[in-house]
């Protein structure tokens, strides 16, 4: 599934409340439980998350839904695996979830994210807090360009270490 | 799979914040080089240029040369390739987590109403 022209794609938002947070908000165009139930059972987990087309899979996805519970994905592209993993902390369907998130290679830089789900005019809105160890680890996550337009001192750096990449 | 910790992150990003030393990885990053020959672009003395070599040495981004008096300058390209593979992870994930699962409810509420409708014609 490639992503482009979706629906309120204008209505996300970041912002940076604190030194080691980001916050995001978007609104999706269903009811409240179906936004939980996609983001939280691999069936539909599989489906959208990490996957832009034509070599992209998720071949992991396992998600124990209870709290201390485990979930473990792995977003297959043509470079190879990435593998995300973390615990839930707490499940309150349909309006809350905290879990924490660690990408594999970097084991320390647990991020804690807090995702709450409200009613809004019938349409959802999903309010989401990463908070990362430290400020540096933050700016980088900002710096992948999840945010369009996002002016950081690492654009440059993401260039020349894409380049140096491609080289080795 | 390497290991790499927030720690060496941060030294990695701390190092890569300052422009000229960006600037300088971009010199070596064609071929080795000199103290000297690093600090003629940049308008700067050489101890200055050697701090800031010192820095990315530290952050295990450049490697110096120990036995030639000249002690050429090398880059060390697989912190920075480590950095680029998380960002590029990063953004991909990122990328599709919103607008993608926007579209996926649109498909589950438009599967819902067909077989909704199914079921009431029958």
């Amino acid at each position: 599934m490639v992503a482009s022209g979706a629906a309120n794609s204008e209505t996300f938002k970041v912002t940076t409340p604190s030194d080691t947070e980001i916050h995001f908000t978007r609104l999706f165009s269903a009811p409240r439980h179906l936004v939980f139930e996609a983001m939280s059972k691999p069936e539909h987990i599989r489906r959208w998350w990490g996957n832009l087309g034509d070599g992209y899979s998720v071949p992991v996805c396992e998600v124990d839904l209870r709290v201390g519970g485990k979930w473990r994905f792995v977003n297959r592209h043509p470079k190879g695996d990435a593998e995300f993993y973390g615990v839930y902390k707490e499940i309150n369907p349909p309006g809350r979830i905290v879990f924490t998130e660690i990408y594999a290679p970097f084991p320390d830089a647990e991020s804690v994210v807090t995702a709450t789900l409200t009613e809004e005019n019938g349409k959802t809105r999903l309010n989401a807090t990463s908070t990362y160890p430290s400020k540096m680890v933050r700016d980088m996550v900002l710096s992948t360009g999840m945010e369009k337009g996002a002016a950081t001192s690492y654009d440059r750096l993401d260039e020349l270490a894409m380049e140096l990449a491609k080289r080795s | 799979m390497v290991k790499f910790y927030a720690a060496d992150l941060d030294a990695t990003f701390a190092a890569l914040a300052d422009p000229t030393r960006r600037a300088i990885l971009a010199r070596l990053a064609s071929g080795e080089c000199s103290v000297t020959e690093l600090a003629e672009p940049f308008d700067m003395s050489l101890p200055a240029v050697s701090k800031h070599l010192r820095v990315l040495e530290r952050a295990g981004l450049i490697a110096r040369g120990r036995t030639a008096q000249w002690r050429p300058c090398r880059i060390d390209a697989g912190p920075l390739k480590r950095v680029a593979e998380w960002t590029e992870d990063f953004r991909r994930i990122w990328e599709t987590r919103f607008d993608n699962l926007e579209l996926y409810l649109q498909q589950l509420q438009a599967k819902e109403k067909t077989h909704g409708g199914k079921r009431r014609s029958k």
